[in-house]
Formats: C-alpha cells, structure tokens, sequence
C-alpha cells in the first residue's frame, strides 16, 4: 500500500499537516477519520447535501467529492477553524441568536457558506443569499431563520 | 393580532425567545454525535440485505466469509429469533430475517470486521439459498386470504395486519337526512423523515460484563428495553446513551434491527462496533408516512353544521408493524378535532407489502386524513355558498368538550387561531378575487399533545420523571431521558428549571441522556415532550425551590409563606431589602445532608372511553391550527408556489417563541415537501429514488414567506400552559395550498404530492369540459 | 462509502496525457472536477482502475469569452466578467448546474461529457445486483424500454445545448493530433445512452471555443426540473437568433435532458430564415419539437409531461431572448 501513497501538506485550519495520501482518500474521510476533527459532517457522501462542506482557499466545496490530495498546497477551513476561541464568528453568533441551529446536522456546513458569502457579498440581498446556501440541505428549519441569521451577521459587518 | 400574542409574558425566561442552549456547540462543530464518538479499537459493521422482495431462506453459508482474514463476526437470524417491535402486542421483526426475507433491503447478516473494505467482501462471501415466493407490492392484493402472507398473523389469512372498526352516533341516518354531501378519496405517496444524521450506533461491550450503545435514537428507553428483550442481558447490565441526534422526525423512534445487530457483534467479538449506515440503507430502514388510500364522506346539514363522517381507510405498512396498529386508528379518530362532529364511522385496514417498513413519521396519522377532511370541507363549503372561514367557526368544538369518540377536550383557541388568520391574511378581499392562477386556500388542524397512552407502561408509572442535583458549584445538573434531536427540549427543561428556581439559565446544566443516570422519559414521540416532561420539570424544580426556601427562612427568621423567588435571590415579600442569594440558600440547605436533589414526575390523568381502542388519539390537550396559504399557479406548466402562508397556532403558551417558530417554520417546510414532490417512488415492490438527489427535499428557493401567529391560552394542565408544538403544526399546511390551489386554477387534487404534471391534467379536464375558472 | 483503490496517473502537460490516454485506452477515466465521476465510482458504476487527473495540465485550463478550458470550473464561467452580456443563454445555463458547493469544482468540460443518466443506471451496486443490472453497467437489457440493444440513459447536461446553438466548437486531442469539431457532432446521434460521444478512444476534451459571431446572438436558456437547485434537467431548451427587426433570422434550437444526446433541431429552424416573427409560427415550431423528442420513463417527471413541456418552453425560451433584445 505504501507505495501507492502520495504525500500531501496543507494548512488546516491554519495549521500544517502533512500526511501521506492514496489516491482515493477521500477528504472528508482524511479530516473526519484519520485527523479526526468530526465537525464536518457525513450526510449523505455523495455531494446531495451539503453536511460536508469545507472551504478550500476560501471557496465552499464538497469534502464528500474532493480527493485528499487536492488539497495539496491548500488551505483548508473546516468549522473548526471559524471563529476565535471564546469567540463565535459573527455568523456563528448569528446562528445562536436567531435560531437557526435546530438538529445542527447541517449547521457546519451552512456556517461554512455563509462564511464565504460573506467575504464576496458583505451585504447581500435575500435572492443572492437564497442562491448561497442552495446547496446546502436542511431537514428542520424551513430554512427560514438561517436566511435571518445570515441577514444579520450581514447587518452586523461593517 | 389577539391580545395574547401582544401581552407580555409574567414568566422571566418563560415566554420569551430563548437560543438554543447547545446552540454554541452546534455552530463550531463541537456538539459530538454519535459517529463522532471514537472508540479506540473499533470494528465495522455492515450488514447483508436481500436483494429479493419475498423469498423463503432455504440456507445460508458463511464458512467463507468467516474466514477471509480480518472479519471478526459473522451473524445470521436463527441465533437472534427473539421477535421485538416498538409495540408489545405486534413484535413481529427479528434482528436479521429468520426463514423469510421481506422486502428488498431486508437485514440477513451481520459482519463486525477491522474496515470497511474487508467488511464488504466478507458480506459478497456470504451464500444464500432461497426460494422465491409471490411479492405483494399493492395493499389491495393483499386484503383477503393469500397463499403466501407475509406475516402469518395476518388477519385471516390475509396481508391485514390491523383492521379497525368503529361507528359512533347512526352514520347512515346522518346522511340520509343531511343537506350536502361531499366525498374526498385521497391518494397519498409514501414519504420519509429523511434526517440529514444517518443512522448510526455504536456498541461496546466490556469484561466487566457491560453493554454500552450509543445510538442515534429519540427513544433511548426502548432501546434499552429492547436489547434487554433480544440479547438476553438484564437491563441493569445495559447502558444506553444517546449523544446529540441529527434529526428524528419518528424515523428514529423504532428500536431499529441495526441497533440490535451492532451490539450482538460488540457482545460476540468482544471489541466495540459501530455501524453506520449510508444514505441507500437510511432509505430502506424508513418506517416514514404510510402509504394511503383513504374515502372520506362528509355530511352535513343545509348550514353547514356538520353531521357525519364516514372514512374507509387502507394505509400500507410495508414488512413490519411498528407504530401500525396506533397509525391505522389515528387515521380515523384524529379526524375528531377541531370540528364537533356528531356521528362518526371508520373501517381502517393496514395491510403488510413487501416493501421498507412504515411507522411514525411527524404528525403521525394526523397528516393524510386531515387533508382528505379539510379538502372535503372546503369543497362543502362551496357547495352550500358559505365562507370556509364561516363554515369552520360554526363547526369549531369549544372548550371543555367531549367528542363523540369520548376526547376530552379542554383548552382550544382554534376560533382564536381562525379569527388571526382571516384578518392576517387579507382573506376578505383575495377569496375567489385574485385574478386566474392566483389563489388563497385555508386548513385547519388538530394534533394530539402527547399519547395518553404509554407504550410498555402500566398507567401508574409515569410517563417523565426528571432529577435535578444542586451541589457547592451553583450549577444544577438535570437529568432526564427525553430526547432533544434538535427541537430544543433541553432548552426548554433548563429554562423551566431556571425559571422556578429563579436563576440564571447558565447555572442549569442539562446532562446527556444515560440510562446510568437519567430517569426514564418514554422519549420524542406523539409530540408528549414539552406537555409531560414540562410537567415533571417543573414539579422537580419546585421541590427544589422548597428546599431553599425553608433553608432562606432559616437563616433570615421569617416563615417561608413570607418569602418569594426572583431573580438569583430569596427575600421577604414585603421586606424585599430582606433577603439571601442563590448561592447563601443553597450552601444553608445543603447543611443538612449534603448536595440537593429534587424528583419529579408526570402522569397522564385517566380519561377515553370503555370501548375497544378508545385509548387511541386521547392525550393530556390537543393542539389546533389554521393557515392560510396563498399561491401562484403557472397554467401552462402546473408549476405552482406557495408565496405567503400566515400560521395561526394554539399550542397553549409558547414558552420558547424561538423554538415554537422553528417547529412551525420547520414543519411548513416538510408539509409542502409531502405536498409538492416528496415521494417514496416504487416500481413494484422497488424503491427507485433512495438517494437525496431523488427524493426532492424542498429548498430555500422553494419557501414561502411564512407569517407565524401564536394565539394560544393557558391550557389547564400544561407546564405553564403549554401544548404541543412539534407535529400539529404541519397538518394544515397541505389542505391550505391545495385549498389555495382550487381558489387559483379551479382544480381540485385528491393525490399527493400535487406534482406540476397532475396539476395540469386537472386543468386540462377543467378547460376539456368547458368550465373556465374566475374568468379565464 | 468508500472508493475502491485505483491507480493515479497526473500528467503535467498534453502531450502527456494524450499518451497516458492512449497507454490506457479502454482502461482508464479522466478525472477533473470529480463532481460526476466519484459519486458514480462510489456506487461502483463502470469502474476502470485507472485515473488519468486532468488538473496539472495546463493546456485543458484557462478561460476568456473566446475560449473555456476544459477543466475551469463552472463557478469560474459562472463569475466571469462579461458572460451575461456576451453569451446569455450560456450564463442561464451555467448558473442551473446542480448547486455552488458542486460548481465550485465541477467543470466545463465535465458538463458537456457528463454521464448519461437513468432511474436504473444511477444506484448502489446492491441495487443493480437486486434487479439483475443493466445494459449501462454489468447487465445485458434495458428496463426502461425493455429489449437488449438499446440503451436509454438522458443526457443530463445544461451547458451543451446553450453553446450548441452559438455553434461552439470543441478541441480535441487525440494520438493523431488535435482536431476541431462543431460540439454538435461530439454527440453520437446514432448511438444511444452508452455509446454517445463521437470520437475515438483515447480522445479528450480541450476547450471549447466561441465563434466571433457567437456574440452577435441574443440567447437563452431554460430549465425544467421539480427544485431550483441539485436537480439535473427534465428538460434544457437552448435558443440563440440573430434579430433584425422583426424578422427570424438564424434561430438555433437545442433540446437537452430528454433523449441520450443533446439535438439541435436545424431542420425544424432553418425554414423559418427571412420569416417574420408570428405568434402562430412560434406555435407551430413549438408544436414540431414537442413531437419530434422522445423522452422515456426513467427521470423523476414522466415522460409525457416532459414531452409538451418541450413545446411550452421553447416557446418561453424565444420570449425570454426577445424580450433580451428590447
């Protein structure tokens, strides 16, 4: 098996990590099971729900769909890292305040959309955020007071 | 508004909006479900599943598949026959099939092996010898004696599993003398809870003679009973705990075969096991909304008072029993509310096909005759030229009421609900006004606010009990063994806890479901959490309170009637300067003997008839609804949306608006999924569509905008007068567009879900008659 | 779920992988954006255990309004300066794809060759094995149309039929150079769901380019499907016409998402050249392509509904451009 491997290093959540890969590891599968930081979520494992979303260089991708070694030479931002310690990211406070978390399945994996948005539409309006998170499926809320959490973590934004 | 939505609330937390208190943890990722839980030296599990509809096993060969290298344990049924189901009088399921298998995607081996890879080899090892018998894919095959049953309990013979028959009042002299009859056959797809969590358990079992599960489950407590039941262990010996759920919805409120499996190979390897499911396996577990067929009569007299309801239901259960014999009479008696009907006939018949098992799904029973009731209303309305807001009000059943099946019927704010909707809504001026293809539709509900009947339980023991422990930290621990899988009851038991005890809501700490420590709560299911552990809460708090009160007067010299609980202090009522901390009380009383504890439980009081099944659909109080939908119809295409839906809701007082809201937005959401496109799509006895990509969850672009009104009064017997808010809210909202649907586009649909291709041939049939609509 | 081991292969120029392609012809897959290939290789259909990675090879990239690399990604095209303006019906189509968690990586050349698509094709391996497979993958019959010769699997994409009718051409290299063909005749339009690219082993997608003239034609785009995001057409109706006055002139029609490949319904345009714009023509072209396609039973909306449907939006498909050119 060992040499199948590819050795693969990014930044996860800021920090370095270097492994060696074969090449069908999964990226979900790398975070969630070898490094094992769980809040990326398995939901579905074929790119039809959004649970797994990371931010890869800042875009909001599939780990579910991503191979591992693509992330070489990346930077990778799980739910982990968003947010300081002690700290909610204004998102995240959103989310708690509006409540928009209600099994929290899903909730890594919108926070991590909106994130993103965002940083491209600090002010978006309902319709782009509509189109943000038309990825990202959630069984609980209707959807109805994520949009309002993203509202107003944008209204929050300077 | 009515006044009860703009009064402020006497509570301090109470009645306001409250975040979730796991919300922090949920947001960064660090609430820990079940398969975040890692167990150092954990095996995979994976189980065998029969590509065959019906087949009797001839024989099974596992010798090769024991010995590929790696696999630790391979199971079959004939070691586990012990039969189990959620309701102790149908325990007709197995762990894995013994002698049958059932429907495509039944369980017939268990492998624990060291990956996944290697657990899916050992499962293509595995040889099995069947023989293949009829398959049964439509209920109505099945509704008389049969060679080859499914079940051999079926009734006489046949594919029956549970037949009801009920007839209050004379029936027939009601229609024979009623001024208008209308008559609704609803047809209804099968639909699924579709949690975004999949399935998952882990089980441990250690040398100390112990087995561990940890489960994605919103019954832990029959769970337990369960494994107890099947592995033979006594349940002191067993612990189950249930770590954050990724969403229920009812799809986990069946012990599941899976959970059982995962712990006979914990037991027979002696190594933990987690087994976790993938989507394709989540879809073929189900236990979602059965299947219906239901024939609704109405009658009722020239002013519209209704007389009768005559309702012939078939509803199809798929492989196994589960909640079926509860959800082939609540197909029939939760017609009752929220109108006073006087004569009521009912056959109902749930009939085994060789397809996943349906159970309990999210307004359990209520959602397809609720639909075929407040059509077939909408439609009288019509006929007798009266207002559907007018026709419901004469029919609203008041206060302090018995149906005629013997419902006790105490608080209701249904005319509440009617009037806020009709003003809400601007009813007056869009009723039959909007232009073509533009509609506004009504519906009403009415839900049951926790089954009066426990499953497992006598009526003497109670159905919650919480604990509480206060100790020299100031924090109050609480345990109890309902089950929060997102709806927010750990939030509303610390608030209800905090808010007797007069502290703040960070002091209360609300422990993980264990069945070490929590007392037993029967779990998240026929909408009983708020009502009943609401209850138990309170009265655990307020011993409590007792408690420090007595230690307050103590240490302050005044009797203890003298004093009074605000916020984080004790004082004298009418020498408020007069008074003791939180933290003084506490450390007082626990002079005596140590750190706090306070018990307290609840108990449904007796109620129903005498007559046979006359315990189904009685509950504590009963939630009611009324929505108005407004949608837009394109006619050329039946493409439709729901635009605006104003929810008028009486769930007594809400006492976490926040989590109140959610519940209604979330089950408008699910509603308007069985309306619009959810569908468990079968060819034969085969699943077509078990993926999310197929299965057509609605998304954001899809929602309407949604106007929440909470009009409720203070139930008599709720905590603080609350009721229900979890299931009843969705009911209403399929009659509603499809009411709305008919205002649009003059196209009544009696089959669900209203796909854009069935709207169509219904305006197809309309223009092909020559009846054009609202001046098309 | 996991992926079977396969061997990887990153080429990092094309030449390289042209001869990668042809050392592993029959043998081996492109993998780009993954969106397509890996849920598919989860669910264990047509695995081949070779994986020839397209993302290091710098000639497949790159985008500008002339010219998409294969391999940029639809969110890249979706963000593109100038697209709306330039190529309308293209930017209709690109931003309908799936969702933008799947086209931040899913490409270009990915959409126009994704796999045909079918209720009996796109499940588990455990599911095939219970009916006995199919003719797409490990079986010999189809249970769509049930017989042995013909596979029915739709072509699922949306970007093809938009640049049909802008007469993009695709870049293709192969062992025997790189040649230019209309994207039109990269569908095979006498093979079916299996058989549905006409080229040769070994053969892979460039880019696509746009004709000069391309940005001459008002376009449009428009899809049907049961939720506005995840899901793949029931239905793509692509038109793109050059306007004088009140005249058709050069009206391009391309119907995707109901048959095995993407049509373009020249036969059915090309009489309306000079024609004036009449409601009772659009009606009547309408009509011609509803009954000219041929869906089958094997998408979430039946196939006779898809098939008038078909009608209803190429007529919607002309307002919506028309109305782009006031």
């Amino acid at each position: 098996m060992s040499s199948r491997t590819i050795p693969v290093r990014f930044w996860l959540n800021g920090l370095p990590v270097e492994r060696a890969v074969p090449p069908e590891r999964i990226l979900l599968d790398l975070i969630r099971d070898e490094i094992r930081l769980t809040g990326t979520k398995r939901g579905c494992d074929l790119g039809t729900c959004g649970c797994c979303t990371v931010l890869l260089d800042g875009v909001p991708v599939l780990s579910c769909l991503t191979l591992a070694l693509r992330a070489d030479g990346k930077s990778v931002t799980t739910i982990e890292g968003i947010g300081e310690p002690g700290r909610l990211h204004p998102v995240q406070s959103a989310f708690v305040e509006c409540g928009a978390t209600q099994c929290g399945f899903c909730t890594p994996g919108f926070v991590l959309t909106a994130v993103a948005l965002l940083r491209e539409h600090p002010h978006p309006d309902r319709e782009t955020i509509v189109r943000a998170i038309s990825g990202n499926l959630c069984r609980c809320t209707g959807y109805t007071k994520i949009v309002q959490a993203i509202e107003r973590a944008a209204e929050a934004a300077p | 508004m009515s006044p009860a939505t703009a009064s402020g609330s006497p509570y301090r937390l109470l009645g306001g909006r409250i975040p979730y208190v796991e919300g922090p943890l949920k947001v960064t990722g660090r609430a820990e479900y079940t398969d975040d839980i890692h167990r150092s030296g954990t095996l995979v599990g994976r189980v065998l599943r029969s590509p065959w509809a019906h087949a009797r096993i001839r024989s099974i060969d596992t010798t090769e598949a024991r010995s590929l290298p790696g696999v630790a344990a391979v199971l079959t049924g004939e070691a586990y026959p012990t039969p189990f189901g959620v309701l102790p009088i149908t325990h007709d399921e197995t762990m894995l099939a013994v002698g049958k298998v059932r429907y495509i995607g039944d369980m017939i081996a268990a492998v624990a092996a060291v990956d996944e890879p290697t657990a899916e080899r050992a499962l293509a090892m595995i040889r099995i010898d069947v023989e293949p018998l009829p398959e049964f894919s439509d209920p109505r095959t099945g509704l008389t004696r049969v060679p080859e049953p499914i079940h051999e309990r079926g009734l006489l013979g046949s594919n029956i599993q549970k037949q009801v028959l009920q007839h209050f009042g004379d029936v027939d002299a009601a229609f024979a003398r009623a001024g208008a009859t209308v008559r609704v056959r609803g047809q209804f797809a099968g639909v699924t809870h579709a949690f975004t969590e999949p399935l998952v358990t882990i089980a441990e079992a250690t040398p100390d003679g112990r087995l561990t599960v940890w489960s994605a489950t919103q019954v832990p407590h029959y769970l337990h009973r369960t494994l107890h039941e099947v592995l033979g262990i006594p349940m002191h010996r067993i612990r189950v705990i249930k770590p954050e759920v990724g969403g229920g919805f009812g799809g986990k409120s069946d012990p599941l075969p899976h959970e059982l499996a995962c712990a006979a190979l914990s037991l027979a390897t002696g190594r933990p096991v987690k087994m976790l499911f993938d989507r394709e396996e989540v879809f073929y577990t189900n236990h979602g909304r059965h299947p219906t067929q239901n024939d609704v009569r109405i009658a009722a007299e020239a002013d519209g008072t209704l007389l009768a309801y005559d309702i012939d239901t078939i509803i199809e259960g798929g492989a196994w029993s589960s909640f079926g014999t509860v959800t082939t009479y609540y197909n029939g008696v939760l017609a009752m509310g929220p109108y006073r009907v006087p004569n009521f006939r009912y056959r109902g018949r749930r009939v085994y096909t060789n397809k996943p098992p349906s159970g309990a799904m999210r307004a359990h029973g209520g959602t397809n005759i609720r639909y075929a009731v407040e059509v077939g209303l909408d439609e009288l309305a019509e006929q007798l030229s009266i207002d559907p807001f007018d026709l419901r009000e004469r029919n609203a059943l008041p206060p302090h009421s018995t149906t005629v099946n013997q419902f006790r019927i105490t608080s209701t704010s249904f005319r509440a609900c009617l009037r806020a909707v009709r003003e809400r809504s601007g009813w007056a001026s869009k009723f039959r006004r909007l232009p073509y293809g533009r509609g506004i539709g009504l519906g009403c509900g009415f839900y049951i606010s926790g089954s009066n009947s426990p499953i497992h339980f006598t009526p003497k023991m109670p159905q919650c009990t919480v604990h509480l422990k206060a100790d020299m930290d100031g924090g109050i621990a609480v345990h109890c063994m309902q089950a929060d899988i997102g709806q927010g009851s750990n939030t509303l038991m610390a608030a209800i806890v905090a808010e007797v005890l007069g502290v703040d809501l960070e002091r209360v700490h609300v422990q993980r479901v264990d069945s070490d420590v929590s007392p037993i709560d029967l779990g998240s299911y026929s909408s009983r959490v708020t009502f009943m552990m609401g209850n138990a809460a309170r009265r655990a708090a307020e011993g409590m309170r007792r408690q420090l009160v007595e230690a307050a007067a103590a240490l302050l010299g005044y009797p203890a009637e003298q004093l009074e609980v605000v916020h984080e202090r004790i004082q004298v009522r009418h020498r408020p300067e007069v008074g003791v901390d939180f933290m003084g009380a506490l450390n007082r009383a626990m002079e005596a003997g140590g750190a706090l504890q306070s018990s307290g439980a609840y108990s449904s009081p007796p109620m129903g008839g005498t007559f046979k099944g006359a315990r189904a659909g009685t509950a504590p109080a009963y939630s009611f609804a009324a929505y108005v939908a407004e949608v837009d119809v394109d006619p050329e295409t039946g493409v439709y949306r729901p635009t605006h839906v104003w929810a008028a809701f009486d769930c007594g007082r809400p006492l976490n608006r926040l989590a109140v809201e959610g519940q209604i937005e979330g089950s408008i959401h699910m509603g308007l999924g069985q309306l619009m496109g959810e569908s468990m799509e079968y060819r034969g006895s085969r699943l077509m569509n078990p993926s999310l990509l197929d299965y057509k969850i609605p998304m954001p672009g899809q929602m309407p905008e949604i106007e929440v009104l909470l009009v409720g009064e203070d139930d008599p017997e709720g905590p603080f007068g609350a009721k229900e808010a979890g299931e009843g809210p969705l009911v209403a909202i399929l009659p509603a567009v499809a009411n709305a649907l008919y205002d649009a586009v003059g196209v009544r649909c009696h089959a669900v879900p209203i796909t854009p291709d069935r709207l169509l041939k219904g305006i197809d049939v309309r223009r092909s008659a020559g009846r054009p609509w609202k001046g098309e | 779920m996991h992926l079977d081991a396969f061997e990887l292969h990153r080429p990092e120029s094309l030449a390289e992988t042209v001869s990668l392609a042809r050392t592993w012809a029959g043998q081996a897959d492109y993998l780009a954006g993954g969106t397509d290939l890996l849920p598919n290789y989860k669910m264990h259909l047509n695995l081949k255990p070779h994986l020839i990675a397209l993302d290091r090879v710098p000639e497949l990239g790159g985008l500008s309004l002339d010219r998409f690399g294969a391999t940029a990604t639809l969110g890249a095209l979706e963000r593109f300066p100038g697209l709306a303006s330039a190529y309308p019906g293209v930017a209709d189509a690109v931003a309908e794809v799936a969702t933008p968690l799947v086209r931040a990586t899913a490409t270009v050349g990915g959409n126009l060759l994704v796999e045909t698509r079918c209720f009996f094709f796109n499940q588990s391996h455990f599911w095939r094995q219970s009916l006995g497979y199919c003719l797409k993958a490990d079986g010999d019959r189809c249970h769509v149309v049930p017989q042995k010769e013909r596979c029915y699997a739709t072509f699922s994409g949306d970007l093809a039929p938009a640049l049909m009718v802008l007469d993009a051409e695709v870049e293709i290299a192969g062992p025997s150079g790189v040649r230019r063909i209309p994207l039109s005749d990269l569908y095979d339009r006498d093979g079916d769901g299996i058989r549905r690219l006409a080229w040769a082993p070994g053969e892979l997608l460039v880019a696509v380019h746009l004709p000069p003239t391309a940005r001459q034609y008002r376009a449009s785009y428009l899809k049907l499907r049961i939720r506005p995001s995840f899901d793949f057409p029931e239905l793509g109706v692509a038109v793109a016409a050059r306007i004088d006055g009140d005249r058709w002139d050069d009206l391009r029609l391309a119907v995707g998402g109901l048959e095995s490949y993407p049509r373009r319904f020249d036969e059915l345009t090309a009489p309306l050249a000079g024609e004036r714009w009449s409601e009772e023509r659009l009606r009547q072209l309408a009509t011609a392509v509803s009954a000219a396609v041929r869906p089958v039973r094997n998408t979430s909306l039946a196939p006779d509904y898809r098939k008038r449907m078909a009608g209803v939006y190429v007529r919607r498909a002309i307002d919506r451009m028309r109305r782009r050119v006031d």
